[in-house]
């Protein structure tokens, strides 16, 4: 039993970090212009499918179509901000309407995606087809590794990006007052687009890092989002480190969950964490973000 | 027959007008500043006279035109206009409090792309405010107000701009702090900057302007000549008359 529950909890912080990437591409996001993208799913979900098109249809080796589906997605990202949020964000709109668009968005390109390439689910093969490590007594799946080494090797650029690089400086500063980030000379729309394309990139990346694990779909992008959506309120909107222990949390929160309760408890503990902290520490773990 | 003495025109604004929806901030005003003057700004809560900033800047819709050195800058696009050099400390200074001081002004200096020009800046900015100095790592908004407001003339300074537009700079600073941070901008302008200067305390800036304008209900009321003042109670007739 108690290697049941570590074997489980480790398996939770795989898909925690997964969730974690997508909770971060939400905060990048909400970052540089206060707006909830709810089309984050859809970035994930065609992570996995551009990935599994450019393998089986192009015959390209793992690497390239995973790079290639990300160079695309993160396209997508800056046309999904180009056509659905500026016209509304010159119009001076206001936040829930945007945040409608992009939910909106999410379900245009789920359609689009079942229309194109049919409902049937869709894998990739793991990055590295060796049988499981065994170290004390556990199983570690490769994949796993991958997630864990990927998603840390992430952090760390995106942190030296925004610590130290000027695009990343000018794009915190156009978080903290846009108005005076654009009187220093710093073009606010481009910084926007640029994190609709980074948000993108990241939901892409994470979806390619879980689909060996499990599938991917037309229809995955939403649960995906959603999950996402919880570990970036449990890490206080708009903190990047916190949505990826907040994803960390609610991966492993849904392990147990299954493991100790059931399968049909997963989304219990997903949303009974989502109430926890919207009742009792609203500001999440790392408190507010400004 | 062209004079010598013709001054040439640094900034030249015509018709230019702003409203936040139904209310009209700004009416139609026309004014100029030639090179290396410091002109005021001057005028009482609510007169618009940082809508007029704002609307130079094209942080806010406008009508009307702004030309700088015969060129319109371009409306509603701030970067751009602070990339031909106008450069506004904005009312509230508008520091980026989260980040340190040197990230402050590093970002002051975003579109510069040379790394001994931007040393130079900086050591420039740093010799003029010692203060900052001292206070490079740590965060903006861990600033003193006065410090503050330093910081985002630093700021400013660092883009090296043509002409700088500074709006209250005084606000809610101890008089001390205000006279260090105006006898620092006429040192500028005797350096050839030139600067529009918005200010409530008029006394305050008479003395260093060579023109000021009145705003009153969002229209120039009247064009000033400060050595044509005598006294505060002369410019206090203007704000009743
Ligand atoms: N964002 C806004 N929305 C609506 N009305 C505004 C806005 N900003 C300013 N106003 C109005 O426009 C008018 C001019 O305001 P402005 O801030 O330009 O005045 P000001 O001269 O700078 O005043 P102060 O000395 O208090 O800074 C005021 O009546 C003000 O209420
Ligand atoms: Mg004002």
């Amino acid at each position: 039993m108690f290697n049941l529950v570590a074997q489980s909890v480790l398996s939770g912080i795989g898909i925690g970090a997964v969730y974690g990437l997508i909770g971060i591409g939400f905060c990048v996001i909400y970052n540089a212009s206060g707006i909830v993208n709810f089309a984050q799913g859809a970035f994930v979900m065609l992570g996995g499918m551009l990935t599994n098109v450019g393998m089986i249809k192009l015959g390209l080796p793992l690497p390239l179509a995973a790079i290639g589906a990300i160079a695309i997605v993160a396209m997508l990202g800056v046309v999904l901000e180009r056509i659905v949020v500026r016209p509304l964000w010159n119009r001076g709109s206001t936040m829930f309407v945007m945040i409608l668009a992009t939910l909106a968005a999410q379900i245009v390109v789920e359609r689009i995606t079942q229309i194109m390439a049919g409902d049937q689910p869709r894998t990739l093969p793991v990055f590295t087809d060796l049988p499981p490590l065994r170290l004390f007594g556990f199983a570690i799946n490769f994949q796993f590794l991958w997630i864990l080494g990927c998603s840390a090797l992430v952090i760390i650029l995106l942190g030296l990006f925004f610590s130290s690089t000027k695009t990343g400086k000018a794009m915190r500063a156009c978080s903290i007052n846009r108005d005076a980030a654009a009187l220093q000379g710093i073009r606010v729309s481009r910084m926007l687009a640029l994190a609709f394309a980074l948000s993108a990139a990241l939901g892409a990346f994470a979806g390619i890092l879980i689909t060996p694990t499990q599938y991917t779909a037309f229809n995955v992008g939403v649960p995906f989002a959603i999950s996402g959506f919880i570990a970036a309120i449990v890490g206080g909107f708009g903190r990047p480190l916190g949505a990826f222990a907040g994803g960390i949390l609610l991966g492993v929160a849904q392990a147990l969950a299954i493991v100790l309760l059931g399968a049909a408890f997963k989304n219990v503990a997903a949303l009974s964490i989502l109430l926890l902290f919207l009742f009792v520490r609203p500001t999440g773990l790392l408190g507010p973000a400004k | 027959m062209k004079s010598i003495a013709t001054p040439t025109r640094i900034l030249e604004i015509e018709g230019l007008s702003a409203r936040y929806g139904h209310v009209e901030a700004l009416r139609p005003v026309d004014l100029h500043v030639d090179e290396g003057e410091l002109v005021a700004v001057l005028g009482p809560n609510g007169a618009g006279k940082s809508t007029l900033m704002n609307a130079i800047m094209g942080l806010v819709p406008t009508q009307g035109q702004v030309k700088f050195r015969g060129r319109a800058v371009p409306r509603r696009a701030p970067a751009a206009a602070a990339g031909l050099g106008i450069v506004l400390v904005p009312e509230g200074r508008g520091i980026f409090a989260p980040m340190t001081v040197a990230e402050n002004l590093e970002l002051g200096a975003y579109l510069l792309n040379d790394k001994h020009e931007y040393a130079r800046r900086t050591a420039r900015v740093l010799a003029m405010f010692p203060r900052l100095k001292e206070r490079l790592a740590q965060t903006a908004g861990s600033l003193s107000g006065g410090e503050q407001q330093m910081l985002a003339v630093g700021r400013a300074l660092m883009s090296e701009p043509k002409i700088l537009l500074l709006d209250e700079p005084s606000l809610g600073l101890a008089p001390r702090i205000i006279d260090e941070i105006l006898q620092k901008l006429g040192e500028l302008n005797r350096q050839g900057l030139s600067i529009i200067l918005v200010e409530q305390k008029a006394p305050l800036v008479l003395k260093l302007a060579n023109r000021a304008y009145l705003l009153s209900v969002g229209s120039i009321a009247a064009e000033i000549d400060p050595r044509t003042i005598k006294s505060h109670d002369e410019l206090v007739q203007y704000y009743l008359g």
